[in-house]
């Protein structure tokens, strides 16, 4: 058996789960459907990760997506009386707009694919070498220790902004 | 370790100072706010003051030493310290404004301040990012901490409109934004400004046409909102109403500002091999910009909302010198964002003190009178409109001067002629405030209005000095 | 620093100084900004002392590096146009101020700082050799002028305060478009060297350029002149405006146009200007007879004389175009005629008001009877405002329609009847205010010390100009040559000469 058939296989089935997810999310009325949506929807992506042998980001994103952020949503969806929005109508209304913007981007992107040649090459697998969750260490660390760093001042901000709209005085 | 790693070493941290001050004293005041008591929230405004002109002093050093910082993430040269001082600047003449506004709506912590130095944090990162990671990281810290300060009356149900509209509509743009840096990326293998600059201008790793211009496209989606030009300018006069006056002071200073650094950087380095496919488009959207911010400008009742769209007007005049994509070009956007960011503290300084508790008074009308009564405040209020229309011999005028010079010398001939045909249209509403303060009998609002607070007459009196001294000598900054 | 800075920097000192002066000191601040004008006109007297008439050279120059980046320079001098127009800035400012003695009784502070600061930007518009300058002071001289009109005009004061704004604002923006085109072109905003670039042909600029610079710069001068039909400003800024201002925008600020036309437009753009020659002419005729007919149907003395303004402005705007040695003189004259006989009017008027409280015509009737002698100015003022000969109107229309018959015939012909509709709206206005029935219902008194010391200057100078020329010409004819002479650089014209139609009839 092929395996770069399994591969395109796999592919598929992951793309439609992250696709199928994304459209049930934002389609579904009850916050909780939605919210389970998304993780499917993430798993999908997952998925696509393991198939790019990006080992480390594959765990990351079932650890820290699904398990610890939807949980979050999860949380707060419970936590936040939703009977009332359940009532009201959706505000999502623009149909054709929305139809219109999604064919427009599709056929661009039918475009861009038809013309392969346009496309930069695959970046070529770096044979052996050390593991993956090293690897990306090493950039982490090195050549990108400046964003690593900045971006827990980013987390600090967003905490902070988050105890201000919670606080209950002010 | 990889073997090619070098630690950064002592330079590169100096290079990083302001970023390191201003993140410091934020956390700083967030560890000794639960141990002030409410009265001496104050005293944390102090510190917050402190490090912004720490900060001030640690981007002199850096501007002192130019080089790169953190293998090329950060390059630290004369554009990106004259823009760090600029932002730090605004962060604190706003903290200034900021004082007896907060005391005045009792709603004085330690977090407004923490937030605002993170904000200027992201910006000073922003405008001297040689990547764009580190770019987006900052637009990212600066926008986060700016939609929470725009929402932070959280019992006002405009402010909450504020925040909410402006998160959503700021995710959205900086989603684009980020789409944009990804396809990027996968056209060209790379996020370094001049890295993408050295392969687009190789016509033999040029990649496809339609992957970059989709690229530079939704980039320049992400950054028209963020500059707040139109098409992407809806957001502006509902935030900037929203908002606490000083937070709208800072919105149209600090982080436009920054965004129009990044626009000019990113365009001028990365994009500058694109520059026949961009041109049309920034020629448009600075028309537009203009058009829409002054016609809708000449609309508004409410002065809030008025100076959001006088905002989204010189936004478009700063566009013109993008357009002209020159070294002048540059240099007047400079000159130009540096008058606007006291341009615009100096006027919401004066909106801030007026409006009174709860911002009860920010009609035009309520301004009737204010010559009379407060005969000092509405002459430099009167300056700083004067330069916002652009009369010689204020600083608006000389900025608007250098922009348009620009323009001609690039041939843009029918967008000068347009462009200042805009500005004698502006000069129409800016006139209808001077007006009414000075033309209209005192009304009812000017009962009970107490006097300007200190720190509040420092950053006017600071403004409307700068305003001038500009206009009369520009080589100060140039 | 020779004594041209002196003259242009004292009424901004003056301006400082006077904000210092606590607001309750209401006598204090009037006493000091007729000190400070009455200085600056003594002191721009001792101009004329050193000044060469027979030069077209500017004189009393200063030449200092302003902004290095870009080249924008503190260039200041004279010339024997300017000359007078400085003169005639600071000989109103005294009379302006004594004006509004008693006419300015709320915010007085405010008042007198703010014309200070408007001399200044006036003189600095006169005296400004570098075109940056010439913008800047074309602009600070706008804004206080805003400001009286709004603050202490009449009922519509806001509407004729912001119409006058945006209508000076729109075209100056045009002629700062023109003005940084031309510093790209040519590297250097510096005004003789400007001229001396075009006359020598290292800047020669297409026809193209030409009528594009021309029209930016045109529309902010004919705005301002007013030139038909971008008038309509004027009214509403004239009748709302304090006394006062009224007087300083008929006098100088009107000039401030004019004189923009004669320094610029027609040196620097020669071909564009000839160009345009004939509509300028046909739009000039047009305002001399439009504001007479409009004149002569108001009830409103302010507006009448404000209409009159278009019809002598359209005069000095025909003499301009006309590219003639005498038309040019004559339009100079008129410049300066204008500003004294019409500021007179309006001084004349406001005193009429500030005893009825009422600018209509019909509310007056018979007032010759209880004050002779304010009736007598008003005459003698009327007269020279109609042209009659001896004073002063006279010489400049004369020397204008000269010129322009010189050209053209029909246009003499056309703007003569400007003339004699002068002498109707003017005497009309005249039997109706002073003569007839005396009205008993107000007490009229006669002309007081202070409006004598106003009036008495203006009508010596009256008659001075009108019977004793050459005090006053020689230095505007050399000034005038010279510039007629730049307007001849790089210029394919000829001069079409109306062929006498029984030369025509010969020659067929």
């Amino acid at each position: 058996m092929n395996p770069m058939w399994i591969d395109t296989l796999f592919f598929y089935f992951f793309a439609l789960l992250v696709l199928g997810g994304g459209v049930a999310t934002i389609t579904c009325k009850s916050a909780v459907h939605s919210a389970i949506s998304l993780i499917v929807s993430m798993v999908g992506v997952a998925g696509l990760f393991l198939l790019q042998h990006a080992e480390f980001l594959f765990a990351v994103q079932i650890v820290l997506y699904i398990g610890g952020v939807m949980v979050l949503f999860l949380f707060v969806i419970m936590l936040v009386n939703l009977d009332e929005s359940m009532q009201m109508r959706q505000f999502n209304r623009q149909w054709l707009l929305a139809v219109a913007a999604v064919i427009a981007a599709g056929v661009q992107a039918v475009w861009l694919l038809s013309k392969p040649a346009d496309l930069p090459a695959a970046v070529p697998q770096v044979p052996g070498g050390p593991g993956n969750v090293q690897r990306v260490a090493d950039v982490l660390f090195s050549q990108y220790l400046l964003p690593f760093e900045i971006a827990s001042v980013l987390l600090l901000a967003a905490v902070i902004g988050s105890v201000v709209m919670a606080k209950k005085r002010l | 370790m990889p073997a090619n790693f070098v630690p950064p070493s002592g330079v590169e941290y100096i290079r990083v100072l302001p970023e390191i001050i201003l993140a410091a004293v934020a956390t700083l005041i967030m560890v000794l706010e639960p141990l002030t008591p409410a009265p001496r929230k104050r005293a944390l405004g102090y510190l917050a003051l402190a490090g912004f002109a720490g900060a001030l002093a640690g981007a002199a050093a850096a501007g002192w030493r130019t080089g790169p910082a953190f293998s090329g993430m950060l390059e630290v040269d004369g554009f990106a310290t004259f823009f760090r001082l600029l932002v730090i600047l605004a962060g604190l003449l706003v903290t200034l404004v900021s004082f007896p506004y907060l005391r005045r709506e009792e709603a004085e912590s330690g977090e407004y301040y923490a937030l605002l130095l993170y904000s200027v944090a992201g910006q000073t990162i922003m405008v001297s990012a040689a990547d764009l990671i580190v770019l987006f990281i900052g637009l990212e810290i600066s926008s986060i901490a700016s939609y929470v300060l725009a929402g932070y009356m959280r019992r006002e149900k405009l402010a909450n409109e504020a925040a909410a509209k402006y998160f959503l509509l700021g995710s959205f743009a900086t989603a684009f934004l980020l789409y944009g840096i990804a396809l990027i990326y996968g056209a060209t293998g790379t996020t370094r400004l001049n890295g993408i600059a050295q392969v687009l201008s190789d016509p033999r790793m040029a990649p496809a046409g339609i992957l970059t211009g989709t690229a530079v496209a939704l980039m320049l989606v992400g950054f028209a909102f963020k500059i707040s030009a139109a098409p992407f300018q809806v957001w502006a006069p509902d935030v900037y109403q929203g908002a606490p006056s000083p937070v709208a002071a800072f919105l149209a200073a600090g982080p436009k500002a920054a965004a129009f650094a990044v626009l000019l950087r990113v365009f001028m380095t990365a994009f500058a091999p694109l520059t026949g496919r961009w041109l049309a488009i920034m020629w448009s959207l600075s028309l537009l910009t203009m058009i829409v911010g002054n016609f809708a400008a000449l609309l508004q009742t409410n002065i809030k909302r008025l100076l959001a769209y006088s905002s989204i007007a010189h936004a478009g005049y700063v566009l013109v010198a993008v357009t002209a994509h020159s070294e002048e070009g540059v240099q007047a956007a400079m000159f130009y964002l540096t008058v606007y960011v006291f341009m615009n503290i100096g006027a919401f300084a004066v909106v801030a003190y007026f409006s009174r508790k709860g911002e009860r008074y920010v009609e035009i009308e309520d301004l009737a009178g204010l010559g009379v009564r407060q005969p000092v405040l509405a002459a430099l209020f009167a300056v700083i409109l004067l330069s916002l229309i652009g009369v010689p011999p204020t600083a608006g005028f000389l900025g608007k001067f250098y922009i348009f010079q620009a323009a001609v010398k690039a041939d843009l001939l029918w967008l000068t002629v347009l462009g200042l045909l805009n500005s004698a249209v502006a000069a129409y509403y800016y006139l209808r405030l001077i007006v009414i303060m000075y033309m209209k009998e005192p009304g009812d609002s000017l009962l009970e209005l107490p006097g300007m607070a200190v720190s509040t007459r420092a950053a006017l009196w600071t403004s409307a000095a700068a305003v001038v001294v500009l206009g009369l000598f520009p080589a100060l900054i140039r | 620093m020779n004594l041209l800075d002196a003259v242009l920097w004292l009424p901004l000192a003056g301006f400082v100084l006077l904000l210092l002066i606590p607001r309750e000191r209401v006598r204090a601040i009037r006493q000091f900004a007729l000190g400070i004008t009455t200085a600056t006109f003594l002191l721009s007297l001792a101009l004329l002392v050193g000044f060469d008439r027979t030069s077209a050279a500017f004189q009393y120059e200063t030449n200092l590096p302003w902004i290095s980046s870009p080249e924008i320079r503190y260039h200041i001098g004279i010339d024997g146009i300017s000359l007078w127009l400085v003169l005639l800035t600071t000989l109103l400012s005294p009379i302006g101020v004594l004006i509004s003695w008693q006419h300015i009784d709320r915010r007085v502070k405010e008042f007198f700082a703010l014309f200070l600061a408007m001399e200044f930007g006036l003189i600095g518009v006169f005296v400004a050799l570098d075109l940056f300058l010439f913008y800047v002071f074309w602009e600070v001289s706008l804004v206080p002028m805003y400001f009286l009109i709004g603050v202490w005009g009449h009922e519509r004061r806001i509407y004729a305060a912001v119409k006058f704004f945006i209508y000076t604002m729109t075209g100056s923006v045009l002629m700062l478009a023109g003005i940084i085109y031309l510093y790209i072109r040519a590297g250097t905003f510096d005004y003789p060297a400007l001229i001396e670039m075009m006359m020598n042909g290292s800047l020669m600029l297409d026809r193209m350029e030409q009528n594009l610079l021309f029209a930016g710069f045109f529309a902010a001068f004919a705005i301002k002149v007013p030139l038909f039909p971008l008038h309509t400003w004027l009214p509403d800024a004239h009748v709302e405006a304090p006394t006062a201002g009224s007087v300083m925008l008929a006098s100088v600020m009107l000039k401030m146009g004019c004189y923009g036309l004669l320094r610029f437009c027609l040196p620097m753009f020669p071909a564009a200007a000839r160009g345009a020659a004939p509509w300028i002419v046909m739009l000039a005729i047009a305002g001399i007879l439009y504001g007479a007919l409009v004149a002569m149907v108001q009830p409103n003395m302010k507006k009448l004389v404000a209409y009159t303004s278009v019809s002598h402005l359209g005069f000095v705007v025909l003499g301009l175009f006309t590219f003639t040695e005498l038309g040019t003189n004559g339009a100079v004259y008129q410049m300066l005629n204008h500003g004294i006989s019409t500021g007179a009017l309006f001084a004349l008027v406001g005193f009429l008001y500030e005893r009825r409280h009422s600018l209509e015509i019909e509310d007056y009737g018979g007032v010759a009877t209880p004050a002779p002698v304010l009736a007598t100015m008003f005459l003698i003022t009327s007269l020279a405002s109609m042209g009659l000969p001896v004073l002063n109107n006279f010489v400049g229309e004369y020397l204008v329609l000269q010129g322009a018959a010189q050209v053209n015939f029909r246009w003499a012909v056309f703007a003569a009847i400007g003339v004699i509709l002068a002498a109707c709206y003017m005497l009309w206005m005249y039997q109706r205010v002073f003569y007839g029935e005396a009205r008993k219902d107000f007490s009229m008194r006669d002309a007081n010390l202070r409006e004598w010391a106003v009036m008495s200057p203006l009508i010596i100078l009256m008659v001075w100009m009108g019977t004793y020329t050459q005090t006053f010409l020689p230095p505007i004819t050399a000034s005038s040559a010279a510039i007629l002479e730049q307007t001849k650089v790089n210029v394919e014209f000829h001069v079409e000469r109306q062929m006498p139609r029984q030369e025509l009839a010969n020659a067929r």
